[in-house]
């Protein structure tokens, strides 16, 4: 059974002449445990897709099943999600961040404390918990982030173009912190970018989308090996993989 | 929902507060000595606009608004643009007008007339006071509105300091400044109007606070819907200024 | 020459600005009628003191009792006008037309109505009051960033929990920089309307010493004022900044109500 599975999903957003279609006919099987990022020109929908995968919207038709059960409103237990920056919220501390979900259930304070104090630890922010927002940097922000969204454990973690507010050497670290807490937790991750670059080198599988209504064009197995190492993005194999993505997305209508 | 509908949803309510106004004194609901019925507010706005001591009361505050304000603008303005453009005047004197604001005017009438009498001369320089202080904060925002960017570029285009004033000082802060002088009349109508309320024998603020005295309630009805609609349209004329000069601001 | 530093300055303008204040009258340079001296001032408000004493507690009542009315139907309101999109579109606009008419031309009613004991007084300084904090909690709740509320429904939040856990936090900051001024107006709308028509407070000592032309009264009822008022800016800053530590460095947060400054109204004149 597969992590996530879309049934020919479509939306149309409501408008003048019968709306405006977003999505058509979107099908996706995804693994437990795998790693995939969904690239497509800007305002293909990818986003929209990624809320209805969150229960945060609702499609048009199709279905969207995770663990075998429907996904129709949030739930924090099967699935995380990471948004872009600015989620994070300002008036609590990091760690208080992190707790937030456990909070809103009501879960006993010394059990979330320590949960949240775990999930720090393992995005490499020991010892930051009691720092707002503003004081930490835009990395670490989204390192938050990551352990707000791990934080109940879910098996499915989604994450919305996180590290594209990031300078480029930033971007590039998170991008490897990021497979090595995936690496420890075993999740499954859907991961949306703009960044080919970050495509090729985060994925065990590239779906590419189309321009307006978006639909899925392409399924790039990546082949590299893992650990990802930097020394991989010189190798032929990543620049081969980079130019076929390159190549669909550019005649995408 | 619409424009239209926006605008017809605020006709409505501004039909039904005339009709609450009409129907529930005039029904007995509410004392029609406390609060007349709007059909003889507004006759006795068509009254008193035909007598000749209320022209008088008119010509009087206008002239004490306008002549205020010309005091004030010009004034403010020159304090707040130094307090923007010198660096060592502003840090000085910018934390000091935040308490200067903070700190109401009006307590400074009684000093005032004890100056100036209860004349013509006493309201000018009430209201003067009362609206420069706005006027400096204002004309300071205008000026740090102005985007360090343009500046630059314009410079490094060979732009004169005559041209960088009137190519992109003036426009941008265009909407900024007819904003400004937006609310200082505000302020400044509100300062002839306590100064009037508070100690005079002439002007519409005099006359209304009198008719409140004498509970004589349709004039005062009638004056405060003559002051509130001329305050209202100047506000609305000026904001539609405003907002033609600003479509490229986003 | 090396300019002295910003702040020096500022003191020594404080300090000159009593000195002036003591000197000036004393020496006749200016009037006593005009500006009587510092320290006549203040004997004068020694001696009376327990007049002042009982003329401040009238109007702290009424001060106190306008507040609450106005902060509290201010948050309420301006919460419901600020969380329905188009009650908002309806009703923003013509709040801020409004702004524009003078509201102390409306004292005279509320006399004629109310009397011209404390309820005229409250119900003034209530309604001068509600518009800064119901416009800026409308403007708070409007700003927020919608990612905050899209976060909190991805971790599972609901519609109560939303509002109590992101909305009402979120606002804190715009709120009480409403209630600031908000409470800054009320004491103004007391103070004025007291000095208008009244039987008792501090603006009505303002105003009977006055008509008698006995200017150390006057100034020393005008001290106490200006000491009321600005030690409710420093209090309600001391608040602010205590109750937003989260906001110390700044707006740099994307969310963070930076438009804060064009969204609210100017203080409300007077």
């Amino acid at each position: 059974m597969s992590a996530i599975a879309v049934d020919r999903l479509s939306h149309v957003y409501a408008g003048a002449e019968g709306g405006v279609p977003a999505l058509e006919d979107i099908t996706i099987g995804v693994e437990a445990g795998k790693f995939v990022v969904i690239v497509g020109p800007s305002g293909c929908g990818k986003t929209s897709l990624l809320m209805m995968l969150a229960g945060l919207r609702h499609q048009t038709e199709g279905t969207i099943l995770c663990a075998g059960k429907p996904i129709s409103e949030p739930d924090p237990e099967r699935v995380g999600v990471v948004f872009q920056e600015a989620s994070l919220f300002p008036w609590l501390t990091a760690l208080d961040n992190v707790e937030f979900p456990l909070a809103l259930r009501g879960a006993p304070r010394d059990d979330r404390r320590r949960r949240a104090e775990e999930m720090l630890s393992l995005v490499g922010l020991d010892g930051f918990g009691g720092r707002y927002p503003h004081e930490l940097s835009g990395g670490m922000k989204q390192r938050v982030s990551i352990a707000r969204g791990l934080v109940q454990d879910p098996p499915v973690l989604l994450m919305d173009e996180p590290f594209a507010a990031l300078d480029e050497q930033t971007r590039m670290t998170m991008g490897h912190e990021l497979l090595r807490i995936w690496s420890t937790t075993r999740k499954t991750v859907v991961f949306i970018t703009h960044s080919l670059t970050e495509a090729v080198y985060l994925a065990d599988e590239v779906l590419v989308m189309s321009a307006r209504p978006g639909r899925i064009i392409d399924r790039i197995e990546v082949t590299l090996p893992r650990p990802r190492t930097y020394e991989m993005m010189a190798t032929d194999t990543f620049g081969q993989l980079r130019e076929r993505i390159w190549q669909q997305i550019r005649k995408a209508p | 929902m619409s424009q239209a509908q926006i605008v017809a949803f605020r006709l409505a309510l501004l039909a039904a507060v005339a009709a609450a106004w009409q129907l529930l004194p005039s029904s007995g609901i509410v004392d029609a000595r406390l609060l007349p019925p709007l059909g003889d507010v507004l006759a006795m706005l068509g009254q008193l606009l035909g007598r000749s001591q209320v022209h008088e009361a008119i010509v009087v505050t206008a002239s004490e608004v306008v002549l205020a304000f010309v005091i004030a603008v010009p004034l403010g303005a020159a304090i707040g643009v130094l307090a923007a453009e010198n660096e060592y005047f502003g840090e000085i004197f910018k934390p000091m007008l935040f308490y200067v604001f903070s700190v109401p005017k009006s307590i400074f009438l009684p000093m005032f007339i004890l100056i100036f009498g209860i004349g013509f001369q006493q309201k000018v320089a009430y209201a003067a006071f009362s609206t420069v202080f706005i006027v400096i904060m204002s004309a300071t925002a205008a000026v740090e509105s102005v985007k360090a960017d343009h500046v630059l570029v314009a410079r490094s285009c060979g732009a004169t300091r005559t041209q960088i004033l009137l190519r992109i000082y003036v426009p941008s802060m265009m909407p900024v400044l007819l904003e400004t002088l937006r609310i200082s009349m505000i302020f400044n109508f509100t300062g002839v109007m306590i100064a009037e309320m508070y100690a005079s024998r002439t002007g519409i603020g005099h006359l209304i606070a009198n008719w409140g005295e004498n509970f004589q309630m349709p004039q005062l009805f009638a004056g405060v819907i003559l002051l509130a609609t001329v305050a209202i349209l100047f506000n609305e004329v000026v904001r539609h200024l405003e907002a033609r000069f600003s479509t490229w601001r986003t | 020459m090396r300019w002295p530093k910003p702040s020096t300055v500022r003191w020594g303008l404080l300090v000159a600005l009593l000195v002036f204040w003591e000197v000036m009258p004393s020496t006749k340079i200016i009037p006593e009628l005009f500006l009587p001296s510092l320290s006549k001032t203040l004997t004068v408000l020694w001696i009376d003191r327990v007049e002042y004493a009982e003329a401040l507690v009238v109007t702290l009542y009424e001060v106190g009792v306008a507040m609450v009315i106005a902060c509290g139907a201010g948050i309420l309101t301006g919460a419901v006008v600020g969380g329905i999109a188009t009650l908002r579109n309806i009703m923003l606009p013509v709040f801020s037309s409004l702004y524009a008419v003078p509201i102390v031309i409306l004292y005279p009613i509320f006399t004629a109505w109310f009397g011209i004991g404390s309820e005229s007084k409250i119900a003034f300084a209530g309604i001068y009051g509600f518009f800064p904090v119901m416009l800026s909690t409308a403007a708070g709740i409007r700003t927020i960033d919608p990612q905050y509320l899209l976060a909190a429904r991805s971790m599972g939040a609901t519609l109560v929990q939303q509002i109590t856990r992101v909305i009402i936090p979120a606002s804190i900051p715009t709120v009480l920089t409403g209630l600031r001024l908000g409470g800054a107006l009320t004491i103004i709308g007391v103070v004025v309307s007291e000095m208008l028509t009244a039987s008792a407070g501090i603006g009505y000592l303002v105003s009977r010493y006055r008509t008698i032309l006995d200017s150390p009264h006057v100034f020393a009822a005008i001290l106490m004022i200006l000491v009321l008022s600005i030690m409710f800016d420093l209090l309600a800053r001391t608040v602010e900044r205590h109750t937003l530590v989260w906001q110390t460095a700044g707006r740099r947060e994307r969310g963070a109500p930076t438009a804060q400054a064009s969204t609210l109204p100017a203080p409300a004149p007077v």
